[in-house]
């Protein structure tokens, strides 16, 4: 891998930041009721219309970054000047607080659940795709196949409903919502331990039936691998079956897959709004929720960047570490 | 043990398979499918045994299930019976459970077959192939990578380099020879290769030819080759056994198969062979086309298209009959077949010998 091409990579990567931003940034302004019109209206109807221009304005360009009475193009170069060199994003109207801070306080919550739903998509996809593979036409493939198709077919806000139904409220094995039980300290005890893991299960589970839908896949490369002359030579080669499973056809059969799991961590991120709103679990998905409901646009805007960051980040790992799972992808070229 | 003439197709020969009965058949829509029929033959410690017929005479089928190894859903039944060399215990291939095949192919029989290109794992260095290799078969790894570097040597090609490629990064002669090194490297006793030359250009094949005569001489090999190239086999092996429709039709030495062949199917597989000397109008190519596997042809199968059939042939399945020196035959005619048959190069061939 070549400095040239790293550079290349991570230029596209900030390009295409640069660009959500700007098109963002422009959308939130062009909007009827837009981010300075919102705030003067909430400070208007807070102090009874009593407030003088001026000191509006000041109080606008503290909370958004963006001056109203300058032009577009100068409110932009503040916003982004702002974002990139002071890392501010801004200060939420509702919450009063700076929004690095409130998203600083949420990530490691909505990172939590998001992994523990790829580390569980993820591998039952693999799992599930090279088994059904393996048992092609048999009554096992067929069944499963159905379910991961059924599966696949149901929105994963509605498997988070189902669940909750079944799991939480008629028969109480997990808690409805929430991130951790009451009255528990946290800190390095099994009780603490238990009670985050319990929290997470159900949301990780229905952003992990996301994550799935690479099963079907996984199972249609698996079976073209299978029929690879390398998977016949090793099997007469006497090699061990485990080894002609991971090793032969497990890694084979990933590798048109790694870059769409890659961009996946970005569906099963912004799937986050949604499920942490269904089982009200205080993460990132869910403070954006809430800017939204309150036409919070600081927090709104500074949480779509931190996924679009988010997302980029993981296109640029798939990027730099495909030559690492397949040594005949070159780089540098 | 060695024989000191290989030619000499004893019946007393230390053999090492003995194939009886043996059948490959395999469940279609249109019915059953039977790819090899009833074949009977010896293989002998040491030689060099050629396999030759058209595309799907069941030449595969036969060589896989010596290591009991026809794809599913192919079943396998008959007898092939494995004698370990000094006087092991006989081995039945096809009773072996799962962990004893996996133990025994490779180990004893190794293969190379005609998708070289295609056999490595194009994510593993070559050098992981020869590890998991000794690994699988609990060997000392150390001891047998230096082994695969003398192979590699041996073989003509440089063992640091081609160890630390990929697959992708050799050429296809390179593949070729890193997959027979790979074959060697368990020092099996029978090497089985299925048309290894088919993808490689003409000098190439040579090369292969002459480096497998003296991997055979150096690791004391039994090996059995598969082709379609009748005349690269007259180079290379000591017997011939020629199959037409799923079975056997003729099994002698390469001298005894090439000028005395008593098969009408054998004389006009030789017409049919390309000769540069030979002038074109006397290639001749056989007419008819190659039997399907479903259905069974009642008495000799070669039938419909020998030029020497009657209704002799249609009643009963000719036997093999014993032309001596270990050379024998399935048709009924095999005394006037050269007569009927001639073979215009092989006797122009031998007139022009005389007259030098």
């Amino acid at each position: 891998m070549t400095p040239k091409y790293l550079l290349k990579r991570l230029g596209q990567a900030i390009l295409t930041f640069f660009v959500t931003m700007t098109v963002s940034f422009l959308l939130y302004q062009a909007m009827p009721g837009g981010p300075t019109e919102a705030m003067r209206s909430v400070i208007l109807s807070q102090s009874g219309g009593s407030v003088d221009i001026d000191r509006l304005n000041r109080m606008i360009q503290l909370y958004t970054n963006v001056n109203p009475d300058q032009p577009m193009h100068v409110q932009y170069f503040n916003y982004a000047s702002d974002v990139i060199l002071r890392q501010d994003l801004g200060t939420s109207f509702f919450k009063n607080e700076e929004v690095t801070t409130l998203i600083m306080q949420r990530i490691p919550w909505s990172m939590f659940i998001s992994v523990y739903a790829l580390a569980l998509g993820y591998s039952l996809s693999i799992f599930l795709g090279v088994m059904t593979a393996y048992r092609e036409k048999s009554r096992f493939d067929s069944t499963v196949s159905s379910l991961i198709i059924g599966l696949n077919s149901i929105p994963y806000y509605i498997v988070g409903v189902v669940l909750i139904y079944f799991l939480a409220i008629q028969n109480n094995y997990f808690p409805t919502g929430g991130r951790i039980g009451s009255g528990i300290a946290a800190g390095y005890n099994p009780e603490f331990m238990l009670s985050l893991v319990q929290h997470a299960a159900l949301p990780a589970i229905s952003m992990g039936a996301l994550a799935t839908s690479g099963a079907l896949a996984m199972r249609g490369n698996a079976i073209r691998v299978l029929g690879e002359d390398y998977i016949r030579v090793a099997q007469l080669r006497g090699l061990r079956e485990t080894r002609i499973a991971t090793q032969y056809l497990g890694h084979n059969s990933i590798l048109p897959m790694y870059t769409q799991f890659m961009i996946g961590i970005a569906g099963v991120f912004s799937s986050a709004v949604i499920v942490e709103e269904v089982f009200a679990y205080p993460g990132m998905g869910l403070l954006m929720f809430e800017a939204v409901k309150t036409q919070d646009y600081p927090l709104l805007m500074g949480t779509l960047l931190v996924f679009t960051a988010i997302s980029l980040t993981a296109i640029f790992i798939a990027d730099l570490t495909y030559t690492l799972i397949d040594p005949r992808i070159s780089v540098g070229e | 043990m060695r024989t000191s003439n290989q030619n000499d197709s004893d019946p007393d020969q230390d053999v090492v398979f003995e194939v009886r009965d043996l059948e490959v058949t395999f469940g279609t829509n249109r019915g059953e499918s039977r790819v090899v029929r009833n074949v009977d033959f010896d293989i002998y410690r040491n030689e060099t045994l050629g396999m030759v017929g058209e595309s799907g005479s069941g030449k595969s089928m036969t060589s896989s299930a010596l290591m009991n190894a026809v794809v599913s859903p192919g079943e396998t039944s008959g007898e092939v019976t494995y004698y370990p060399p000094d006087g092991g215990e006989p081995i039945s291939v096809l009773d072996l459970d799962e962990e004893e095949l996996r133990k025994f192919r490779w180990g004893e029989v190794a293969m190379v077959f005609q998708g070289a290109m295609s056999s490595f794992n194009p994510v593993k260095k070559v050098r992981g192939h020869f590890r998991e290799t000794l690994e699988d078969h609990n060997r000392d790894v150390e001891a047998g990578l230096e082994r695969a570097h003398q192979i590699l040597g041996d073989l003509y090609l440089d063992p640091d380099r081609v160890l630390d490629s990929y697959p992708y990064e050799l050429s296809g002669g390179m593949k070729q020879r890193a997959l027979v090194a790979l074959a060697l490297i368990l020092e099996p006793e029978v090497l089985v290769m299925d048309e290894p030359t088919a993808a490689l250009d003409l000098l190439m094949q040579r090369s292969i030819v002459s480096l497998l005569k003296e991997l055979k001489e150096e690791y004391e090999l039994t090996i059995i080759f598969i082709t379609h190239d009748l005349p690269l086999l007259t180079k290379l092996a000591d017997r011939l056994v020629v199959m037409y429709a799923f079975d056997i039709v003729e099994v002698g030495s390469t001298e005894e198969i090439l000028y005395d062949a008593a098969h009408p199917y054998t004389r006009s597989l030789l017409n049919a062979t390309p000769d540069l000397n030979a002038p074109i109008e006397e290639m001749q190519s056989i007419s008819g086309s190659k039997p399907d596997p479903v259905t069974n042809i009642p008495g000799c199968s070669y039938r419909p298209r020998c030029p020497m059939a009657d209704e002799s042939c249609a009643e009963a399945e000719p036997p093999m009959a014993d032309r001596g020196d270990g050379h024998r035959t399935a048709c009924f005619y095999h005394d006037d077949v050269s007569d009927e048959i001639p073979i215009p190069a092989m006797e122009a061939a031998e007139k022009g010998g005389e007259s030098e």
